[in-house]
């Protein structure tokens, strides 16, 4: 066997090679993504607009943030962000979870099932928006077909150009696109429950709810914590449909925080502004997450469970 | 032994009501790909014989709409950001899984930690500086920006992977001479298809569908599928069987992707599970 300085050359070698393969790909990341985060941060902090001539930036302290405050719009895209966020976090999770325990019964096991899945969650967000603009087409849509067919509306009914519907026409596209992602993730940590506990609670004379209750729920603590968490911020990343199926209209009615700040950077040309908003966006997705972690940690009312989190 | 029945009919249902939910658009996307306008816009639609046409694609495909550019920028631009980020991604994958690099872990998570960050964020200091550089509007500058949100996904599939394999086998090439270069590259890589497809069939999806760094890094060279598509949608409203089938056919490579893959695709939905 080699001795101790042999193992320490070895060990050393090893490590120098590790630092010169894990370089590159620190240093493009460190180009594309730790540059811009940090680019904008000192944006919001700047008046940035462009001129002939290029970017042309002047200091501005926290004027940006206050005007933020006072922004009608922002508040706006706050509100609906929320709406969309909560709404589609609950609907996605709760539809998902009812599609993976379909699924995860024997009746349920085929690969069919799963192949299906895929295709939504493959398909480009953009397709599925241009989709469901057809879908929600107020003169030939077969939304508007099945609503007034059913009797349900005798009138067509102008889903993306009615201010109070068009919001909620886009959280039921978006809902389509997300569930089968989080529906494979809730599945395959359905399949990670012992099915021994399953057994023992069968003994102890637990009826199917407390089944669910008490075996299921907990065995999923840390993929619905994970779905709960990949679902809030792809909710405040969603573009491509507000691009493609309202621009944010009818007059901002559908005007979410991140179109908020792209509008004002790449149409208004006020990057300072729109740093400050991407910004905002970033922090309140931090937060939510921290919350979220938090919500999901273990109680530690027995003490002894302390240490296994 | 009723109840039993009756649960088995409740599953049945609702797997029934699951499977039409997922697939009744899907399906609607391409029978509206393969019908004349007229036949589309007649109420109710005119689903006989002499409506189906395959013209929709045809013309998608010759106009001057030039989904055929798109495609090919897609392609360059996604097999490009792919095969870049599987020879980054698997480096760094290596040496943090393996090679005990100091603060290793912190590293690991900082690279999680940017998949935060929303890509609103990152694209407004990128297109000051792409601006600057001459790089809007070329293949070579989104693929850099692709490598944002690609390559973390790449190294984390990949540090899960090498994490995995049983130490001996690199011991044993350590106790035959070989250097920890030459132990990645003639050992682990050699054993590491299976993986390196699964996170490479990521990447490109990834790739392929993305569109807000593409809106704002693109003018009229390298518009991807996407944007081709949206501006097909926005500037043609009428003509919605040529819309579908541009739809379908921006979404054909992916999901065939994802169909042949599903194998290892599923496996990383698995993981990513246990791992959460």
């Amino acid at each position: 066997m080699s001795s101790p300085a042999e193992t320490g050359d070895w060990e050393r070698g090893r490590r120098r090679t590790g630092l010169l393969l894990v370089l590159p790909a620190l240093a493009v990341l460190a180009a594309v993504v730790l540059y811009p985060i940090a680019r904008t941060l000192l944006l919001s902090f700047q008046r940035a607009k462009l001129a002939p001539g290029g970017l042309q930036t002047e200091f501005a302290g926290l004027a940006q943030y206050r005007q933020m405050a006072g922004d009608e719009a922002f508040w706006l895209a706050v509100r609906h962000s929320a709406f969309f966020t909560i709404g589609e976090v609950l609907l996605v999770v709760v539809i998902s979870l009812g599609a993976a325990l379909l699924l995860h019964h024997p009746m349920g096991r085929s690969p069919v099932f799963r192949v299906i899945l895929l295709i939504p969650w493959a398909i480009a967000p953009v397709a599925n928006a241009i989709l469901w603009k057809w879908i929600y087409n107020a003169n030939y849509g077969v939304l508007n077909a099945v609503v007034t067919g059913l009797g349900l509306s005798e009138r067509p009914v102008n889903w993306l150009g009615d201010p109070s519907l068009a919001l909620r026409m886009l959280l039921l596209a978006d809902v389509w696109k997300s569930v089968p992602f989080i529906t494979l993730l809730l599945l395959a940590g359905l399949q990670n429950i012992p099915s021994y506990l399953y057994r023992a609670a069968t003994v102890d004379g637990a009826g199917a709810w407390n089944r669910f209750r008490f075996v299921t729920l907990p065995g999923l603590r840390a993929p619905l914590m994970l779905a709960v968490v990949l679902q809030t911020i792809w909710s405040f990343k969603v573009f491509d449909l507000i691009f493609v199926l309202t621009k944010a209209g009818p007059a901002d009615a559908t005007l979410l925080l991140n179109f908020l700040a792209y509008r004002v950077s790449f149409n208004f040309l006020d990057f300072g502004y729109g740093a400050a908003i991407a910004n905002a966006i970033f922090l309140i997705m931090l937060v939510l997450a921290i919350l979220i972690v938090r919500g999901f940690a273990p109680r530690r009312s027995a003490g002894a469970q302390g240490k296994l989190a | 032994m009723n109840r039993g029945r009756l649960g088995r009919v409740g599953v049945g249902a609702g797997l029934a009501a699951f499977v039409l939910w997922t697939l009744l658009p899907i399906l609607w996307l391409v029978i509206s790909s393969l019908l004349r306008t007229k036949a589309l816009t007649s109420r109710p639609p005119d689903l006989s014989a002499a409506s189906w046409t395959l013209g929709n694609y045809r013309e998608v495909l010759a106009s001057g709409q030039a989904l055929g550019p798109a495609l090919l920028t897609s392609a360059i631009v996604s097999l490009g950001t792919t095969l870049i980020a599987l020879a980054l991604g698997s480096a760094a994958g290596y040496a943090l899984a393996r090679l005990s690099i100091p603060g290793g872990d912190r590293i690991a998570l900082l690279v999680l930690a940017t998949q935060m960050f929303p890509g609103i964020v990152i694209v407004i200091p990128l297109f000051i500086v792409m601006s600057r550089l001459g790089l809007i509007d070329t293949r070579a500058g989104l693929i850099v920006v692709y490598l944002s949100f690609v390559l973390p996904v790449v190294i984390w599939i990949l540090k899960g992977f090498f994490e995995a394999i049983p130490p001996e086998l690199e011991k044993a090439a350590a106790v035959d001479g070989a250097s920890a270069w030459n132990t990645f590259r003639l050992v682990v890589l050699p054993i590491s298809w299976p993986p390196l497809f699964a996170a490479g069939v990521f990447a490109f999806i990834e790739a392929w569908n993305e569109f807000l760094f593409a809106v704002v890094l693109t003018r009229l060279h390298t518009k991807t599928v996407p944007i081709a598509i949206s501006e097909f949608a926005g500037q043609y409203q009428t003509k919605i069987g040529e819309m579908m089938a541009a739809a379908v056919l921006a979404s054909l490579p992916v999901v065939a992707l994802a169909i042949i893959f599903r194998k290892a695709i599923l496996r990383g939905f698995a993981e990513g599970a246990v791992k959460g």
